[in-house]
């Protein structure tokens, strides 16, 4: 994607946990704190219920950068070990990413509480940046429906 | 469902909140190019009630299926329009937010790229939408009981409210005796201190049959749902049963000294003590922290109520519901924070106000490193509001008043000692306002500082303060015989373990959050679980019993039916696509999930009561069999797609 001056703007599907990044998205919102709007965010329950097929098909779709956030470790999770699910897939999962030619930054898992609204508008603003850096995403995968 | 989609887009402006910065026209026309869209509209304030019955009429002129509101976040106003929704006959599931606020227009200024943005959060609500069924809430038994952790003004409160509507109740104090703070300190008002408010409870207490007090105890597990939780207590041993008199001949021989908290570290107590004069339960106690088992107090004992062998137990109960009511910790200064601990005539707000008590070390007089100070100085604002690096940047609320309390208090028995407050502003609200208007009228000296706080300095000749009075512009210099620092409120020390075992969690400030300041303001997020007094936060004593109704009143009209709806948005196995490879019995935190034999055949199944609706076991259940029902793959995927332009076919 590009805005109307032709500069690269990277598209990034966030999956984002309701009882954390969701609150701290909402947050960021509530506080009128500002970042780019190159974010498109997707409510789950629980960052364990983030299936690694969502990610590939959003790389697959045309994202850039997909980040799935979560609670904090150890103990912050609403569903007791979810995060710690969610982590242990999607560490495996980002090393099948460098086969298929995605590079590993292009992904993101993050843990956001509901109160680290600033953490959130970080992380943005540094995925923002690194994907511009790295350019728009020509995947060779092909995903089937 | 086979029925074709026909979704109505309902986009809202909040005001300027949306439309300043988001072309809510555009938005809505585009809504109407979106498959499956019938109608799209866009309005001023969604939620009102015009704006529902917007949804509502259409949804019948127009024959919709599926609702989108395009508004503020669905933790916000999900509720009211699902509620909207099945007014008008349809089922409430089938309504999808999409959040160009919170997430669009509050954190971006370009309205170009703003109001593309709501476009495409738009198309993601539709997309998600198209793939919504209706789902049913299910219904449990619950229990008509409660655990209310925290014995201080808003768990008692709390307790008493549930009481008398019929509920049991247990009320777990992890101290030895119930009453919290306000039994050692605080003012409702002048003429009632926190000691009378908490002792006409104890009384009530005394006497209904319905509350189980468990001192000593602790909560260390909580497990199930709303209506149907099992909790697990911890009783540490008190050491002391019934028999106890209260002569206080085994305090005589006790060899261990510590500090003694109920007077703030004002004086020492024994490892076997009371803490206080009318405690509950009337007993002493020993601190089995610190106890050495000499078993001198023992063999002293004429009554036979101290058993040194007693064990630690643990019990489990049943209830229906969790009041989370375990208050605060007072801000614990650094040392050399205004000279904090290196004069013994610095003391805080906190050892001044226990100092006034008929009970303290000096039955109520104010005497100070051996004598009555002829001058003594409040610095309010301690730990709160960003004066010293440690300091939190929330005003705790009881301070202002308390030492403007105190300080009329002192004006009134010692009419010539100077009182001096130093402050940034002072916030006494409501009537106590009057008493500040008193403290002027008592000469109590106030003196205004702004960014640059007051410098203590400690010499030979006593005790100086320098600040520079921002009323009168000028730097000033205060010898005082003592100084009170004005300290607020820390979340307490052990909330760490109370999110472990229950879950809840915490906002920016470290206190408990509520599951929705406007809309949810005495819940945790977890259905079952409420919060009363300090937890949440900074308040003083009449707030906390306030809440402490509040919640109880929640937690009664929760469980009242004796049974309770919950969320559909559970897992469901899709019986012919199961394997039976039992990989999500293995993630589910909550064994929801057994293996059972249909028709000799392994199949998944979910016990629907347990399951707590996280969807881990969709995203690891390799069939595609396991659905977490409102997250479903093709529901999740279509969102995804739907970024991009890209659909998943109905
Ligand atoms: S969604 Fe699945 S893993 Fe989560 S609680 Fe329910 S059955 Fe267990
Ligand atoms: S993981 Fe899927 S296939 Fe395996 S038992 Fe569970 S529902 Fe069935």
């Amino acid at each position: 994607m590009s805005d109307s001056k032709g500069e690269f703007e990277p598209k990034i599907v966030v999956y984002a946990c309701n009882w954390c990044t969701y609150a701290a998205t909402d947050l960021a919102g509530t506080s009128r704190m500002s970042y780019p709007p190159n974010v498109r965010i997707i409510r789950v329950m629980c960052s364990g219920r983030v299936d690694p097929q969502f990610v590939l098909q959003a790389f697959a779709d045309g994202a850039d950068g997909v980040i799935v956030a979560g609670c904090h470790p150890p103990a912050d999770c609403h569903y007791i070990e979810g995060n710690y699910k969610a982590y242990r897939r999607f560490e495996l999962f980002r090393k099948l990413l460098e086969t298929m030619g995605i590079e590993q930054e292009r992904f993101r898992l993050e843990w956001i509480s509901a109160a680290e609204a600033s953490r959130w508008v970080q992380v943005v603003n540094e995925m923002v940046a690194q994907l511009k850096k790295l350019g728009p995403l020509k995947p060779n995968l092909e995903v089937r429906e | 469902m086979t029925e074709e989609p026909r979704i109505g887009v309902y986009v809202c402006h909040c005001g300027f909140n949306i439309a300043g910065t988001v072309d809510v026209k555009k938005v809505a026309e585009f809504a109407k190019t979106l498959p499956n869209v019938v109608v799209a509209k866009d309005y001023v304030f969604m939620c009102s009630e015009p704006g529902q019955d917007l949804i509502k009429a259409d949804i019948k002129a127009h024959n919709l299926n599926r609702v989108v509101v395009s508004a503020c976040s669905p933790s916000l106003h999900e509720i009211t329009f699902r509620t909207a929704v099945s007014e008008a006959g349809l089922n409430k599931y089938l309504l999808e937010m999409a959040n160009i606020r919170e997430h669009c227009s509050w954190v971006h200024h370009d309205k170009e790229k703003a109001t593309e943005k709501a476009k495409e959060i738009v198309r993601m609500a539709v997309a998600k939408a198209r793939h919504l069924e209706p789902l049913e809430e299910l219904e449990v038994k619950a229990e008509p009981s409660a655990l209310v952790l925290g014995g201080g003004v808003a768990g008692m409160r709390a307790a008493l409210e549930l009481a008398n509507y019929g509920f049991n109740v247990y009320l777990v104090e992890k101290a030895p005796t119930i009453g919290g703070k306000a039994a050692l300190i605080g003012y409702i008002d002048p003429k009632t201190k926190g000691p009378d408010v908490v002792s006409k409870m104890f009384d009530r207490i005394k006497d209904c049959p319905r509350i189980q007090v468990l001192t000593n105890a602790e909560l260390i597990q909580l497990s199930g749902f709303a209506g149907n939780y099992n909790a697990k207590i911890r009783i540490n041993p008190r050491y002391v049963n019934e028999k106890c008199t209260l002569c206080g001949e085994c305090e005589e021989v006790c060899p261990i000294e510590v500090s003694n908290e109920y007077n703030f570290g004002l004086n020492k107590r024994k490892a076997i003590f009371l803490p206080f004069s009318n405690a509950y339960p009337p007993y002493y106690a020993i601190d089995y922290r610190v106890c050495v088992k000499c078993g001198e107090c023992e063999k002293v004992c004429r009554f036979g109520a101290i058993n040194l062998k007693e064990e630690p137990k643990t019990i489990e109960l049943k209830v229906g519901s969790v009041i989370i009511a375990t208050g605060y910790d007072p801000y614990r200064p650094f040392k050399g924070e205004y000279g904090y601990g290196l004069h013994q005539n610095i003391i805080t707000l906190f050892q001044l106000e226990r100092l006034l008590d008929p009970e303290s070390p000096t039955k109520g007089e104010l005497i100070i490193g051996g004598k009555v100070p002829k001058s003594i100085a409040f610095i309010q604002c301690v730990g709160s509001r960003n004066t010293t690096p440690g300091a939190k940047e929330y005003c705790s609320r009881m301070c202002c008043t308390t030492a403007i309390n105190s300080a009329i208090k002192i004006k009134e028995k010692y009419p010539d000692t100077n009182v001096y407050i130093l402050y940034k502003d002072i916030m006494t609200y409501g009537s106590d306002e009057t008493l500040y208007e008193e403290a002027g009228k008592k000469l109590v000296q106030f003196i205004k500082f702004e960014d640059k706080i007051p410098k203590v300095s400690i010499t030979p000749e006593g005790l100086f303060i320098d600040v520079f009075e921002y009323t009168i512009q000028e730097n000033i210099r205060i010898p005082v015989d003592a100084i009170v620092l004005s300290i607020g409120m820390l979340p307490p020390r052990d909330i760490e373990e109370l999110i472990a075992v229950t879950r809840v969690s915490c906002g920016g400030e470290g206190f408990v959050r509520e599951a929705h300041l406007k809309l949810a303001p005495v819940e945790a997020p977890t259905k079952g679980i409420f919060l009363a007094g300090c937890i949440t936060g900074p308040k003083n004593i009449l707030e906390s019993i306030r809440m402490g109704s509040a919640a109880a009143a929640k937690a009664m009209s929760l469980l009242s039916k004796g049974k309770i709806t919950i969320e559909p948005m559970i897992a469901q196995v899709n019986e012919e696509k199961c394997s039976g490879c039992a990989i999500c019995v293995g993630v589910c935190p909550y064994s929801a999930i057994s293996i059972k034999k249909v028709n000799g055949d392994r199949i998944a199944y979910v016990e629907k009561a347990l399951c707590m609706g996280c969807g881990t076991c969709n995203a690891a259940c390799p069939s595609g069999a396991m659905q977490h029902l409102g997250f479903k793959d093709i529901q999740l995927l279509a969102q995804t797609r739907a970024v991009f332009g890209g659909e998943m076919n109905v």
